[in-house]
């Protein structure tokens, strides 16, 4: 028999995910929902020797045809069959929560659970709710949560058993509108009753949703009815709407909140609300001066905290694999099996799960803020700088990120809510200097500036600069619409450690599927460019071929064939940039490689590699991640971008540098 | 007298009735999925010269872009 299915629904910092990790703890698997770049997680739990598979919806504040999330949710809601829906429900704010409820309600959804969470919370607020009058008044069970600590669990799977097993019975209580809106309620669905969509949807829904002006409802009465019958719906709203002088949606959802209002009165009871740590946090948080202190500061800490543990983590890993590489290596015979092995394959796993600590990391901090509530503060604070480049406030979470590595800082991309927001963020991440190409500019301002600060800055500063003005032109040219800016400003509540191990392992096991492949395959590219038909040093390698093919190019901005090896090696990993500068000059390194550079190249040249390296082209596992949240099209036009971009830029400074006399 | 007026003229403590959102389908139901629908009741807590505002409403607490205030008309209590 099918596993039975289980979808759980509910607003944005309810607490959906927490539950969701303990209703299945390790079992579970995150995707993509078919075709949009929404996170899907799907999970198993068993009760009474049944499995259950719980689909988590995205969060949502409703069910429009507005947002994708929105859509995902409905859809499922509508066409996924499930057989248990259960809705969260944030005790603390039950009057907005419960109109996500009516909405699924009025789609003829019977088989609803209210998972009443943070009861806790509620109470220390002085809200009281008597969960038996709500189940009497809603019609639906409601069940008492505590998802953190794990209070309710129990009583939930129980539930969801006795509800699939058709042992309970329900009346999910409607909205009852003013007799002028249920009449045009009523109205509309005459006109579709008989109809083969009134056999596949609820007719009330329908109407509802076409009084809203819904595009997909739209949509399917033009496809199904035709466009005589859309007009002549359309026609009688528009009369509706002047009548009324206002938009039809609005005053239906007016009368909803009302209506619940209603509801909340028969268990609900306020006591007096006390001013809470986050009222008082929240004042200096978001405020436009001790705000931006606070998030330098917060910031600053997350580094801290993702390069002090994972940096040794990433050295030993390297070291492990390297020595890996070392003990194998005699005991492969065939010369080029051993090279294949040895430094394409296992040299590329090594580079791979190398990251595999800092990614975690990240992740692990970057969910402790954003479940934490921090991460909304955030996107508040950098609205107003963010919006004047074409990205909203929350961009600054990937960016930031980007200075780690772009590889998780692209898939923090998808936290912004707008698709259209999630290309252009994921478009100029590539521009901000990751950790490997913070090691080839301090290496080169060390051998050609004397390790002037204010030289790296500037290429930095540089870096951003370029980023931020490509948003601007980017956003110009992908479609959608502006994303209004509203944000909650969840009450803070100290995430589970549970919850967080699991999300950031969850994430940086796909970091490593997705990426990793890439990376393994340049790995051996890169292997049999320098070692065919001749090793490198000798200038006859394919690797220094195609070095002296680029030159050129490359002579344009002053750099010569051996730039050429090298950026080209970087594409790799940036920080090959160097690595094959020491193979080129006979294995020289450190400081001895310095001095060779610096007498084969002016400052002026040093400046331009700098520059170029910093932004010439995402490294493959980066087009690989962008690749995984959009698709190959968008990866190449952020690649040819990047070498347009870079190309420009280092032809202007060589050139302009030169005119100077530098 | 109960004046209609733009949330955006509020200043923090106030507190007012929404009576209309003045904007499109994709702006009038974001905002009132998130609670703030004709008939909520609004609270000020901050209004930022250059920045957000900051409300309560539904025991919850939003802050929206001054635009988007400028835009929710609310009955001063």
């Amino acid at each position: 028999m099918a596993m039975r299915v289980v979808a759980l629904a509910g607003n944005p910092n309810v607490g959906k995910t927490t539950i969701f990790n303990a209703l299945t703890g390790m079992r579970q698997h995150v995707g993509n929902w078919p075709g949009v770049t929404v996170e899907k997680k799907e999970g198993v739990f068993e009760h009474k020797g049944e499995r259950f598979l719980v689909v988590d919806l995205p969060g949502t504040y409703s069910l429009t045809a507005h947002s994708v999330d929105e859509l995902v949710a409905r859809n499922f809601l509508l066409n996924g069959n499930p057989d248990v829906v259960v809705d969260v429900v944030d005790a603390t704010a039950v009057l907005r929560n419960l109109y996500l409820t009516m909405e699924i309600f009025e789609m003829g959804l019977k088989n609803v659970i209210i998972a009443l969470n943070k009861v806790d919370l509620a109470e220390k607020k002085g809200i009281k709710i008597d969960p038996v009058k709500m189940s009497k008044a809603l019609g639906v069970p409601v069940v008492p949560l505590n998802a953190k600590e794990g209070a309710g669990i129990e009583e939930l799977k129980e539930k969801i058993w006795e509800m699939a097993h058709g042992m309970i019975k329900t009346n999910p209580v409607l909205p009852r509108y003013d007799p002028e809106v249920e009449r045009e309620i009523e109205h509309i669905s005459k006109c579709l009753a008989g109809t083969e969509l009134a056999d596949r949807y609820p007719l009330r829904w329908l109407a509802i949703k076409l009084l809203q002006r819904d595009d997909e409802v739209m949509k399917l009465v033009l496809r199904h009815l035709g466009e005589e019958k859309l007009k002549e719906i359309m026609t009688h709203i528009g009369e509706a709407e002047e009548r009324y002088g206002r938009a039809m949606d609005l005053i239906i959802a007016g009368q909803k909140y009302e209506f619940i209002d209603g509801l909340t009165h028969e268990f609900m009871g306020y006591g007096k609300a006390k001013e809470t740590l986050t009222d008082q946090l929240d004042r200096i948080l978001v405020h436009p001066v001790y705000g931006f202190i606070a998030m330098a500061f917060v910031f600053y800490l997350v580094f801290k905290f993702v390069f002090a543990f994972g940096m040794p983590l990433q050295g030993i890993l390297d070291d492990a694999f390297g020595r890996f590489g070392e003990w194998v290596a005699p005991h492969i015979a065939n010369e080029t099996l051993r090279g294949l092995l040895v430094d394409g394959v296992i040299g590329g796993v090594g580079s791979v799960l190398s990251f595999f600590p800092l990614v975690f990391l990240l992740f692990l901090a970057l969910s402790f803020l954003e479940d934490l509530g921090y991460m909304a503060r955030v996107a508040v604070l950098m609205e107003g700088i963010l919006r004047k480049f074409g990205l909203p406030g929350k961009a600054i979470i990937p960016l930031i990120l980007g200075l780690g590595c772009n590889v998780p800082a692209v898939m923090a991309t998808r936290t912004l809510d707008e698709e259209k927001d999630r290309l252009v963020a994921m478009f100029v991440n590539p521009f901000i200097p990751c950790s490997a190409r913070l090691s080839v500019i301090s290496f080169l301002v060390g051998a050609f500036f004397g390790g002037d600060a204010l030289v790296a800055l500037a290429i930095y500063l540089l870096a951003f600069a370029v980023a931020l003005l490509s948003a601007k032109l980017v956003s110009r040219f992908v479609s959608g619409e502006e994303s209004p800016f509203v944000i909650e400003l969840p009450e803070f509540l100290l995430p589970s450690w549970k919850s967080l191990l699991l999300h950031s392992w969850e994430r940086s096991k796909e970091f490593v599927q997705k990426a990793g492949t890439v990376i393994l395959v340049g790995s051996i590219i890169i292997w049999y460019l320098s070692n065919y038909p001749v090793p490198m040093g000798t200038g006859k390698s394919y690797a220094e071929r195609l070095g002296h093919l680029v030159a050129p190019y490359l002579n344009l901005m002053g750099l010569d064939w051996k730039a050429g090896v090298s950026l080209i090696f970087g594409i790799i990993a940036k920080e090959n940039v160097i690595s094959t500068y020491s193979i080129l000059y006979g294995g020289l390194t450190g400081d001895a490689l310095k001095k060779a550079m610096m007498s084969a190249m002016s400052p002026l040249q040093g400046f331009v590699l700098a520059v170029v390296t910093t932004l010439y082209v995402p490294c493959i596992a980066t087009i690989g991640a962008v690749r995984a949240e959009s698709n190959w099209k968008w990866a190449l036009a952020v690649t040819v971008y990047m070498i347009t971009v870079a190309s420009l830029l280092g032809i202007l400074i060589w050139h302009v540098g030169t005119a100077m006399g530098l | 007298m109960n004046m209609i007026v733009p949330l955006l003229s509020l200043v923090p403590g106030e507190r007012g009735v929404v009576v209309d959102l003045r904007g499109g389908p994709n702006f009038r139901s974001r905002l009132y999925a998130m609670g703030l629908a004709p008939g909520a009741v609004v609270r000020v807590l901050e209004n930022y010269p250059r920045g957000p505002v900051i409300i309560e409403v539904g025991g919850t607490r939003l802050a929206l872009g001054k635009g988007m205030a400028s835009r929710v008309f609310v009955r001063k209590l």
